[in-house]
């Protein structure tokens, strides 16, 4: 693993889902990561927390005797991997190490029940005589690989450290909502934002104490007469930051003309989702602004004022005829995380010839005039043809013979003759 | 009777002296090889200045105005550690081929389209962007003029070190424009021409070059 991390899990035998999920809420009070191993364990990253408690065995202390108030029974147990937490958490032993390099040695002496593999997996390796982690630690590899397969191998390495184990973070199933109704009507909508000052915060509030974001709010503003105003603010990624609601809601109440005095606002948020793993920052707190949050920002910004259609991206795709082979994105991909993607190339075909900068929304005839026989006066045939055809089978087919033609002293342009109608279209523009 | 005598180094402390040697020196900010020697050369720096405003002006679209600057872009987000940076049009004058970019390295996640309703908006749009420190460039066509609007987006890619690039048609190249770097394209008989107007800390002059489809 690249960066030191230490898990706390605690299992709770026998515990109903529901009961669980209320075990995952109090788990939040002391880390920013808490994921549910079903179907009774909870695992919580606490290597940033440690630092606001001390000492591990304090911060131990505290999540379990958080357990005793909620009235449920567990066994906890801290080590610097995921899998070695929870089997040590499942063997009931209550272990706290820190050093990877002392993992070994602790679980050896573990049954290898505690893994809760399959009956079959364990019953094979009790045939081999191995009933503890440390016999089966001293098989090879190979023979591990081949008897119990590959994801029991992978479950040794993430137990000791030496592979990762992604998990996913809990995120309670809520929304934040809150109504507020006015002594005396609004009818400005400066006044607007500052009565949603208030609401805004706790919003924030209750995001921060869930560890989550959320991708859009929605504001309604009912007035006495007039049926109610809705309003949809939407984000370009997953937020719970006080700073970026209140803008992205700003910018859209800046668009908004008052029909009516407002008696009442509703403030609904999306359904909550996990933050991006580079928004959690050491796991301690929120990040102030990662890279890709400057992105989203501006993006919701444009959007809020601009409307969501009028700001998107482009993709292209692998498609001979040319005005297929690209398409609008609304959907923008703006966190660190995701941006990954390698730059992919479809278009960089060298058979291609190269494509222009515009494409025009639909080919338009060429010439009023169409003449078919170029080169019409003043206009010369630079390269050409590359002939496209395709698509024949969804009725939509194209036969084209593609130049790019040029003039003196004037523009360069994407031309193509249809092969059938010997027409002449003009369908882009080398910008 | 006094006579007035006056220093050198009085001379040059006066701000209202301007020194040679300010301008030829290497600027502050980073600035982007244009991916032709022969255009380099006469760029101060070697290359596009960034964190400034650049004017364009162009009598019709076609005459590889956008493709003057794709090598720089497509370079740059290359270049860029962790987090490319993003590369946004506003109001372009018809659709950006998403294959064209591709095919010139352009990184596609990375690339934003903007059609506000209006001139102020994209303006408005263009500031944002500009200042907003995510982008390595950001295109803008206009149609009309207005000079203190220009002057807050020089002032945007200072704040934020993107690259502005305005494209304006050709009857506002006698308007006065606050844009450290002016150019004029036409189209040779074969060559597209920029005409370099202006020049912060370099001459004006005009250069032929091969641009489009080769």
């Amino acid at each position: 693993m690249t960066s030191r991390t230490l898990w706390y899990a605690a299992v709770f035998p026998g515990l109903a889902a529901a009961a669980l999920y209320r075990c995952a809420r109090q788990a939040q009070r002391y880390t920013a990561f808490v994921s549910i191993e079903a179907p009774d364990a909870l695992l919580l990253e606490i290597q940033g927390s440690l630092r606001l408690f001390g000492t591990l065995e304090r911060l131990q202390a505290c999540i379990d005797a958080g357990w005793e108030e909620l009235g449920v029974m567990a066994h906890g147990a801290s080590a610097p991997s995921t899998l070695a937490a929870l089997w040590l958490a499942r063997a009931g032993e209550r272990a706290r190490i820190e050093h990877p390099a002392a993992l070994a040695g602790r679980l050896a002496g573990l049954p290898i029940g505690c893994t809760a593999w399959d009956a079959d997996r364990l019953q094979t390796l009790r045939s081999f005589g191995v009933a503890h982690i440390g016999e089966l630690l001293r098989l090879p590899r190979a023979g591990i690989a081949r008897r119990l397969g590959p994801a029991a191998l992978l479950d040794l390495d993430i137990a000791l450290a030496k592979a990762p184990a992604p998990r996913r973070a809990f995120v309670p199933r809520e929304r934040f909502r809150e109504r507020c109704d006015f002594e005396t009507e609004i009818d400005a909508a400066a006044a607007l934002e500052q009565a949603l000052a208030a609401p805004l915060e706790r919003c924030a509030r209750f995001l921060r104490e869930r560890r989550a974001g959320v991708q859009a709010l929605a504001l309604t503003l009912r007035h006495r007469a007039a049926p109610p105003t809705r309003l949809r603010a939407g984000l370009a990624s997953i937020t719970g930051e006080h700073r970026r609601l209140r803008d992205v809601l700003a910018q859209r109440l800046l668009r908004l003309e008052l029909a009516a005095p407002v008696r009442a606002l509703e403030l609904l948020s999306a359904p909550l989702q996990a933050l991006p793993a580079d928004s959690l920052g050491l796991f301690g707190g929120f990040g102030d602004q990662g890279a890709g949050e400057g992105a989203a920002q501006l993006v919701e910004r444009l959007r809020a004022r601009l409307g969501e259609r009028a700001v998107y991206g482009v993709s292209s795709i692998a498609e001979h005829r040319p005005e297929r082979a690209w398409r609008r994105v609304q959907e923008l991909r703006l966190c660190r995380t995701a941006a990954s993607a390698p730059a992919s190339a479809p278009g960089t075909d060298d058979a291609l010839l190269q494509r222009p900068v515009w494409l025009l929304a639909e080919p338009v005839p060429w010439s009023a005039r169409a003449s078919p026989a170029p080169p019409r006066e003043g206009w010369v045939l630079e390269q050409g043809p590359e002939r496209i055809e395709s698509g024949w089978w969804d009725g939509e087919g194209v036969a084209r013979d593609y130049y790019v033609a040029r003039r003196a002293h004037g523009a360069r342009l994407w031309v193509f003759q249809e092969r059938r109608s010997r027409r002449w279209y003009l369908h882009g523009v080398f910008a | 009777m006094a006579r007035e005598t006056v220093s050198l180094a009085d001379i040059l402390a006066d701000a209202r002296v301007w020194k040679l040697t300010d301008a030829s020196a290497a600027p502050p900010h980073p600035v982007w090889s244009t991916g032709r020697s022969a255009l380099d050369a006469r760029l101060p720096g070697g290359g596009w200045p960034t964190a400034s405003l650049i004017e364009v002006l162009i009598a019709d679209n076609g005459l590889g105005e956008v493709q003057l600057f794709l090598p720089a872009l497509a370079a740059c987000q290359r270049g860029a550690g962790g987090e490319a940076p993003w590369l946004i049009f506003i109001a372009p004058p018809h659709e950006p081929y998403a294959p064209a970019l591709a095919q010139q390295g352009i990184d596609l996640g990375h690339f934003l389209v903007v059609r506000p309703a209006s001139a102020t908006e994209a303006l408005w749009a263009a500031e944002q962007a500009l200042s907003a420190g995510v982008c390595a460039a950001v295109f803008l066509w206009l149609q009309g003029s207005d000079d203190r609007w220009l002057r807050r987006l020089q002032l945007a890619a200072e704040a934020g070190g993107a690259l502005g690039v305005l494209f304006r048609p050709e009857r506002h190249r006698f308007e006065f424009s606050p844009a450290g770097l002016r150019l004029s394209m036409t189209r040779g008989e074969r060559q597209a021409r920029v005409e370099l107007l202006k020049v912060r800390g370099g001459r004006p002059g005009f250069i032929d070059l091969d641009l489009g489809p080769s």
